[in-house]
């Protein structure tokens, strides 16, 4: 197994500079057709002397998003972090490009076990029979910056290993400066651009967090500790001694999807209360504790019955966690209360106690956006719940209002509540925040 | 004040029970408006032009009938805790953030009040035996439970007792630092267990509505001693920023609450004397043995061990908050030296009968 691996990550090595100009190469040439895209139309409109503003963008939208879309899963690696991420932002982005981009979740091709070999080996500092009596080969899955083996310890336990990609921070590298070289350009050449730069700090600051998986650990261990004590919550134990800055080894566990109503019968769950249960590991998570699994999309939930038959969640994969400021729970529970209530003074001293901001500090546009959020609800008034349709109409309303600004912080909740609500309209249930807490 | 009705109208529309006195001032707070308002100098609770007199028809129509009302025993009403004696103490000591932290509480629990409007009704034409025209319980869905539920949680640009409970606190206390974990603690009970159904021949809306109208109905007596605790400390100038500002506030909740507990009272009285019909569509149910009979199930927990648990858990936040202190443990001896104590009502359901009072 050794001599095989050393060749092949020697040959993955002399190639990786050819593998940088031609990452860099796609990149740009993607840029370049995205902005072509719109060029071209803006250019027709005033040689025909329509206005462009008039134009329906959705078609060319969907076009690009596809387009990026094609160009991260060929690449893979950053770029589709970089998608990930773009698919959070509804407040940035037209909705054709977060519908499409937040798709590129973990369903990518497998590396070759030689590399993931050597990087287990580095880290750990010794041969890898010699802490796991069994490492499958074929990974159970594969992400953007890593892919997940099963294995089982020399003590006996079954563990899922999740192991860093070994040339991931080349391509951060790699991708970021090719994206900041497109975010220039566009700038240059766009009437009406969207400041890119600040995005793509954010968004390098964001990716070394998430690089160093002691901070996941970190973060997993802080949210067992919020639910010791609570039967309802799991999050699988890390074997600290064999995690480091690029592996993890935790426990290894499997459950019905929180989505499925035929599997989790099947798993002899009982479905009475699910959403409000779940429901109340976030709020807790969101509202109470400041600190938060920013990513709860079906995957990242697994769900077990205890001995009653009631939902055990488990909770997977903490490399979106959020710290949030002190107050902004009490900040979002007024807005959703004042919401509901649609008190509209309680609800401009809630929208800026959370850091929304707009140009002249007019109330009007804060009050518009809300209007048009609850006007998108299943009943005509807001009652706890953030649809996703309210959530992508509220995104709508403030991409046309440039003059508002957004806490980043904001938008991960209002999303992360979004998926939740998803997740129960697929079992016929609602993920009502405040329902979860009367 | 009152508008003129008649003593034999005891229909009125969805509109005419939202409708509001002509209020010469409003009640203006934090620099939100609050319901309600003022005549000839006096707070007047809000909706209540034809809510009033409508609830005093319904309850004279129950008297001419020679039915009696259901009352709660006094002695199962627990007293506030900490005690007058001992929040002042407190707030003496420096310990401000165990009274913030009761007071927020309250106020958002108040706030959750409005959920009062999505209590759905059953089909009273199909459950009632007998008619129902011209009762309270006739208007439920048709205004109270929707007034009830906005002078709870505000409605529009009105606030309301959410938002003149944390006036009260922040008059009383001068804007104290609301403690980051208010929320942690209102969540920290585990989920609510699956509820065991005590009359399973009745239709699912119908028994959900008895208990969500009993349970208001205790909470809302229960909290009368609340109401006299706040408005004595937080109306105390020698521990209070603004006494009279937030006695007053205190009071105006105090004034809006009694056409709840009086429209929830007559309503449930009013179902005692029906006859309820089963989901079978043929079984038939005394309404005073089940009303009577989810009474007795929401005191038995609600008079005796929910008090009690929360009575120990205030206590240990307390002794939390004093232990950061300078001179703690005597802070902590005076402390349970001034508590009045309670001996908390035996569990039982012989024990437990509401009272009927005449109406």
């Amino acid at each position: 197994m050794s001599a095989d691996a050393n060749s092949s990550v020697s040959a993955f090595a002399s190639a990786s500079l050819a593998e940088r100009a031609y990452r860099s190469t796609q990149i740009s040439w993607t840029g370049l057709r995205v902005w072509f895209h719109y060029q071209v139309l803006s250019w027709w409109d005033k040689l025909c002397r329509r206005d462009p503003d008039a134009r329906d963008l959705h078609a060319v939208h969907q076009k690009n998003a596809d387009l990026i879309f094609r160009t991260a899963v060929t690449l893979r690696g950053m770029l589709v972090k970089m998608c990930q991420v773009i698919g959070t932002r509804s407040d940035i982005f037209p909705r054709e490009y977060v519908s499409v981009l937040s798709q590129c979740q973990d369903r990518l091709p497998a590396r070759e076990f030689a590399s993931i070999q050597q990087v287990v080996e580095e880290e750990l500092g010794k041969p890898i029979e010699s802490v796991f009596t069994e490492f499958e080969t074929t990974p159970v899955a594969a992400a953007s910056l890593a892919q997940v083996h099963r294995g089982q310890l020399v003590s006996g336990e079954t563990v899922a290993v999740k192991v860093q990609y070994p040339d991931i921070e080349h391509i951060m590298h790699t991708d970021l400066t090719a994206s900041r070289r497109i975010a220039a350009i566009y700038a240059r050449f766009s009437d009406n651009p969207i400041d890119f730069l600040p995005l793509l700090d954010e968004l390098q600051t964001h990716l070394r967090m998430e690089l160093d998986f002691r901070r996941e650990v970190e973060s997993a261990d802080r949210v067992r500790d919020f639910f010791a004590h609570d039967q309802d919550v799991r999050v699988p134990r890390v074997f600290e001694e064999f995690s480091t800055r690029r592996i993890i080894t935790m426990e290894f566990v499997a459950g019905a999807k929180p989505n499925d109503l035929s599997e989790l019968h099947a798993a002899g769950i009982d479905t009475r209360g699910f959403m409000l249960r779940l429901m109340r590991i976030f709020n807790r998570m969101i509202l109470a504790h400041g600190f938060f699994h920013a990513d709860p999309h079906p995957g990242n939930i697994f769900v077990t019955a205890d001995e009653s038959g009631k939902p055990v969640f488990t909770l997977l994969d903490f490399g979106l966690s959020k710290q949030l400021p002190r107050g902004f729970g009490m900040g979002l529970f007024e807005l959703m209360f004042s919401m509901m209530t649609f008190n509209e003074s309680a609800m401009l001293r809630a929208f800026r106690e959370l850091g929304f901001e707009t140009r002249k500090g007019d109330d009007d546009t804060l009050l518009y956006i809300a209007k048009r959020m609850i006007s998108r609800s299943d009943t005509g008034s807001f009652q706890g719940e953030f649809t996703e349709d309210m959530t992508d109409e509220m995104f709508d309303a403030v991409r046309e209002s440039p003059i508002v600004k957004v806490p980043t912080d904001f938008v991960l909740v209002a999303r992360a509540f979004s998926l939740l609500s998803g997740i129960g309209h697929a079992i016929g249930q609602r993920g009502n925040a405040l329902d979860a807490m009367s | 004040m009152t508008q003129h009705v008649a003593i034999d109208q005891r229909e009125f529309s969805f509109d005419e029970l939202m409708t509001d006195d002509q209020f010469e001032e409003s009640l203006v707070t934090n620099e939100i408006r609050c319901h309600g308002g003022y005549i000839d100098g006096e707070y007047v609770s809000p909706r209540g032009a034809l809510r009033r007199p409508a609830i005093r028809n319904w309850r004279d129509r129950l008297r001419s009938e020679d039915q009696p009302l259901i009352t709660i025993p006094e002695k199962y009403v627990p007293p506030n805790y900490p005690n007058y004696d001992q929040a002042k103490y407190l707030l003496q000591e420096g310990v401000v953030e165990p009274i913030t932290r009761a007071l927020t509480t309250i106020a958002i629990v108040e706030g959750f009040g409005a959920r009062i409007r999505e209590v759905s009704v059953p089909d009273f034409d199909t459950e009632i035996e007998e008619s129902i025209e011209g009762t309270a319980v006739a208007h439920l869905s048709s205004g109270l439970f929707e007034a009830h539920a906005r002078d709870e949680a505000g409605h529009r640009d009105q606030g309301g007792h959410k938002q003149m409970w944390e006036a009260a606190r922040d008059a009383g206390l001068d804007r104290p630092e609301i403690p980051d974990d208010v929320l942690l603690r209102l969540m920290s009970g585990g989920p609510p267990a699956a509820r065991k159904r005590l009359y399973p021949e009745l239709s699912e809306r119908m028994e959900s509505m008895l208990l969500m109208m009993t349970n208001v109905l205790v909470i809302e007596t229960f909290a009368e001693d609340t109401f006299n605790w706040a408005k004595k400390l937080l109306g105390d100038a020698e521990v209070s920023a603004d006494p009279q500002r937030a006695a007053h506030l205190v009071d105006c909740i105090a004034r809006d609450e009694v056409p709840h507990v009086d429209y929830l009272t007559v309503a449930l009285s009013e179902l005692r004397t029906r006859t309820l019909i089963g989901a079978d569509g043929k079984t038939t149910l005394s309404g005073a043995n089940v009303v009577d009979g989810v009474f007795r199930r929401q005191l038995r927990g609600m008079a005796t061990v929910r008090p009690q648990q929360s009575r120990e858990r205030s206590q240990a936040d307390i002794h939390q908050a004093v232990s950061d202190k300078h001179r703690a443990s005597s802070i902590a001896r005076r402390f349970e030296e001034l508590d009045s104590g309670w001996s908390f009502p035996h569990c039982d359901d012989e024990e437990l009968d509401v009272l009927l009072k005449s109406a």
